[in-house]
């Protein structure tokens, strides 16, 4: 077990390798109670999120999900975070555990000009992530109602081992698969979500940890927060660019300075690396061109269990971006060499992920 | 504690995890132990150091990593590396299946041996430090 964001956490059950491959090519679950969900409610909610974040909320239809950012007025990323919307007034809005005081305080500073009511229910709604590319026909095992139904980032109402549910096909491994929202679970009465998770481990699903979470997100080139953005990060350098709206109704929070930075453009960028020769890379490790003039920073890395080589998310200036620039990163004391490649994602998208050919 | 890992008799360990093992004629095989393969859980890689390195006694030769953590691993003696376990570049989980045995790192021509081994826990004084971890 280790500490996240104050929750203690297990880093694998069995195996993150294990763990790791089962939702590459079966069924993985991950208890992700620890996120934090806040509902937004009132006549004013959808113009308070469009204010809010960067995407445009007016564009979704209702059972529809939105990623998106939130940005300080410099434009820094507060978090990011997915909403759901129900009806034009009302919204589950989903964001990173580590963030969850910060968020809510944030959302609620904003919110005082609008009539919005704000509900965190981080701590009444359990959560459990099931995901690959059985995790569909595990999860209906124990469903009453049509997961066929709920397409990619749609959220559905339904009963999952009898208890009442919301279900979004959504996650954080780039495989197909959904968020269980299991409903008036609070954390001190945790029976409800230990069915779930014991129907759902029964009919073959993989409990996996904070390790293998970390190693299939890293391989579907997804950010994480406080490793690969946070408050000094804009999202136009972050590979962001397409969750910020700059033509949508309205103002929102950071579109200023967001304007500016667009305007004069972006000095470094987050680009994906592939070792070519043998090491893991890490948070914090330098980046280094092939003279050996340090030009960035690692913000995630490790062994990509799937592809078997080490790779990497860095921020490196706007010369080195271009997919297949040679770079090198200094492993201790030794360089080694690696490649700019496509990242998101890693793998190729024909043999893993959500959008693989079915067989 | 101490029964959770496995401390073999006869070899002389550091503080950070890592034995040496006398093989006669000032010659030192070095590794990580038991405790440290446990706590890495599933080795993925290992940097070896180059044959022909001089260490001081506590300097890095190398690396152990899982997927999640990167553990140095320091000289238990000084010395010149003479030969490294070229096995552990695909088979890194030796060091799991048999961190004393199969999974050893690299073997030390020591300079001052005894000197050495003498700022080294034995078996028994290991075992004491485990158990107060």
């Amino acid at each position: 077990m280790v500490d996240f964001g104050g929750f203690a956490m297990p880093v694998w059950y069995e195996g993150i390798q294990a763990e790791h491959k089962a939702v590459r090519e079966a069924c993985g679950i991950f208890d992700t109670s620890h996120m934090g969900r806040t509902w937004a409610e009132g006549p004013d909610t959808e113009r308070f999120l469009n204010y809010l974040v960067t995407n445009d909320v007016s564009k979704l239809e209702p059972f529809g999900g939105l990623y998106t950012v939130m940005c300080k007025p410099t434009g820094g990323i507060v978090d990011d975070l997915i909403l759901y919307k129900f009806t034009d007034e009302r919204y589950l809005v989903v964001y990173n555990a580590s963030n969850r005081d910060k968020d809510f305080k944030w959302m609620k500073n904003n919110s005082k000009d609008f009539q919005v009511k704000l509900t965190d229910v981080s701590d009444k709604v359990a959560m459990i992530a099931v995901q690959g590319p059985k995790a569909e026909a595990t999860l209906q095992k124990i469903t009453e109602g049509d997961l066929g139904g709920i397409g990619r980032f749609n959220i559905g109402e339904l009963k999952v081992s009898g208890e009442k549910c919301l279900a979004a096909r959504t996650g954080y491994t780039g495989e197909d698969g959904f968020e269980v929202f299991v409903l008036d679970c609070p954390v001190e009465k945790p029976e409800k979500a230990m069915k779930v998770w014991n129907d759902l481990v029964g009919g073959g699903a993989v409990p996996c940890g904070l390790g293998a979470r970390d190693s299939l997100r890293l391989e579907a080139g997804l950010w994480l927060y406080g490793n690969d953005i946070d408050e000094s990060i804009n999202p136009l350098e972050a590979g962001l660019r397409w969750t910020v709206k700059f033509k949508k109704q309205g103002y929102f929070v950071g579109q200023r300075a967001l304007q500016k930075i667009r305007d004069e453009g972006v000095s470094r960028t987050l680009v994906g690396v592939m070792l070519e020769e043998r090491g893991i890379p890490r948070h914090g490790y330098e980046v280094l061109d092939m003279e050996g003039k340090e030009i960035g920073i690692v913000t995630s890395g490790g062994l990509s269990p799937t592809l078997g080589v080490g790779i990497a998310m860095a921020y490196v200036p706007l010369g080195f971006s271009e997919v297949g620039t040679e770079l090198q990163m200094r492993i201790r004391k030794n360089l080694v060499k690696g490649k700019v490649v496509k990242h998101r994602p890693f793998y190729d998208e024909t043999v893993y992920g959500w959008k693989r050919d079915k067989k | 504690m101490t029964d959770e890992y496995n401390v073999l008799d006869g070899l002389y360990y550091t503080k950070e995890h890592e034995w040496a093992k006398k093989l006669g004629d000032g010659l030192v095989a070095v590794g990580v132990d038991d405790y440290a393969q446990k706590q890495l859980h599933e080795i993925v890689y290992v940097e070896l150091p180059s044959v022909g390195t001089e260490v001081a006694q506590r300097e890095a030769i190398g690396a152990v990593e899982s997927v999640k953590a990167v553990s140095d691993m320091y000289s238990p003696v000084g010395g010149k590396v003479v030969e490294v376990n070229e096995a552990l570049l695909d088979s890194p989980e030796l060091i799991n299946d048999d961190p004393y045995g199969e999974g050893w790192i690299a073997k030390i021509e020591a300079v001052s041996l005894d000197a050495d081994l003498g700022k080294l826990l034995d078996a028994k004084a290991y075992r004491e430090f485990l158990a107060s971890l």
